[in-house]
């Protein structure tokens, strides 16, 4: 099986590492972290992703941009984007979904709920 | 068999021919008269008793006969008869053998039911045990992000901002202010806070509310019940945080994130490392800040060993 790659945008230190932590649990699943928005699309460029998971709330460039972002890029206006959002926000969640996002997942997060959408999203078993 | 069939004779058909017979041998004898001596009605007389006499053994041999053929037609029925009888013994044993065999897969069947309840049993048990496993791990591993993000970091803003991602992000508090003795002032002041009006965000006397108290006691307040309540003179929790054992600022949580229903285990686990961390952490990057750098910060340490 061919090795699947995910974007992680998070500029929280502590979240990127325990969704790193969540996603080191799905076999072959290689993952990219990225500080911020700018630094998320400077990864996308430099390769292609089959997966993107980002924050909504983040300096520089917010989830919102980066998601709209990355759908006007051809070469990854269809990968699955994930937003990591709070339940109270439920405003920027319908704004992400309506820019193009795919799924999301509130704070505070969980490994097991991390690694389901993960894998639904991707087709692992 | 059917040329040998047993021919039944009646007894009074026996004597009347015996009868006949015995007076017409005897008949010579009687005189020593010859036919054209013996008068006309003797002769019919005779003539109708042979007569009588071939007749009733034409009947009796058709009577032979016909007992005959009854005869093997009621033997035929008996070996009929016996043949089916003999089948049903047969399919009775056959019936018998079925019998035992469905009790044998009854049992076999009873058997593997109780297995297959043992196996669903340990399966739900499996799987139970499984996500116990699986959430001891993610307990496991955001104590250990929390903890390695406290620690890695000598930049006093650093260790806030971990300390904020800390109590927002993994206990789940949506309002929150955090505080530090000011040892100089001898009061507790605010050095961030989130969701929370910044007009309600104000220095405290030590011993003042439920964040005073803790800052004074270093023990922990927890509210179980209600805990969406907003209340500032009874906030959901306060947790103090400790260097050394001594109290040197504190957390307070105002308002928990709409999902969090409740405190779960490794929230507790998350305070104890609050506690006893986060303090340290503050100590060490403030200090390290004030003195310049890894090696001014190093300075001494050798006299002190």
């Amino acid at each position: 099986m061919a090795e699947l790659s995910c974007l992680v945008v998070e500029d929280s230190p502590m979240m990127r590492q325990l969704l790193v932590f969540a996603l080191a649990r799905i076999k072959r699943l290689h993952v990219t972290e990225a500080e911020d928005g700018v630094d998320g699309l400077r990864k996308l460029a430099q390769g292609k992703y089959d997966l993107i998971i980002t924050d909504i709330n983040m300096p520089i460039m917010d989830g919102l941009k980066l998601v709209k972002r990355i759908r006007s890029d051809e070469a990854h206006k269809d990968v699955p984007i994930i937003i990591i959002t709070t339940e109270g926000s439920q405003e920027d969640r319908q704004r992400a979904m309506a820019l193009g996002a795919t799924a999301y997942i509130t704070k505070p997060i969980q490994a097991p709920q991390v690694i389901a959408k993960v894998k639904e999203l991707l087709s692992i078993e | 068999m059917a040329s040998r069939a047993p021919i039944r004779v009646d007894r009074g058909s026996r004597a009347l021919i015996t009868s006949r017979v015995v007076s017409d041998e005897d008949e010579p004898r009687d005189g020593g008269r010859r036919a054209s001596d013996v008068p006309m009605d003797l002769l019919k007389e005779r003539e109708a008793f042979v007569r009588s006499f071939l007749k009733k053994g034409v009947e009796y041999t058709e009577l032979l006969l016909r007992e005959n053929r009854e005869l093997r037609e009621e033997l035929d029925e008996v070996r009929n008869e016996n043949a089916r009888l003999r089948s049903q013994v047969a399919s009775d044993d056959a019936i018998r053998d079925l019998l035992r065999t469905v009790e044998r897969l009854e049992a076999e069947r009873r058997a593997l039911l109780d297995r297959s309840k043992q196996l669903e049993r340990f399966e739900a048990e499996h799987e139970h045990r499984q996500a116990q496993i699986e959430q001891e791990m993610n307990d496991l591993a955001n104590l250990y992000v929390a903890s390695f993000q406290l620690h890695a970091s000598l930049s006093v803003r650093r260790v806030v901002r971990h300390l904020q991602d800390m109590v927002g992000q993994l206990v789940g508090a949506d309002a929150f202010v955090i505080y530090v003795i000011d040892d100089a002032a001898g009061r507790i002041v605010p050095i961030a806070h989130e969701h929370v009006e910044p007009s309600e965000v104000r220095a405290l006397e030590l011993g003042e509310g439920p964040v005073g108290e803790a800052c004074m006691t270093g023990l922990r307040r927890l509210r179980e019940l209600d805990v969406h309540r907003i209340d500032r003179s009874d906030p959901v929790a306060v947790i103090p945080l400790l260097a050394d054992g001594k109290p040197v600022g504190a957390v307070e949580i105002v308002r928990l994130l709409e999902q969090k229903n409740g405190w779960a285990s490794v929230d507790h686990e998350l305070f104890e490392l609050l506690a006893a961390h986060a303090g340290a952490a503050l100590i060490a990057a403030n200090l390290y800040e004030q003195a310049g750098g890894p090696l001014g910060a190093l300075r001494h340490l050798t006299s002190k060993l």
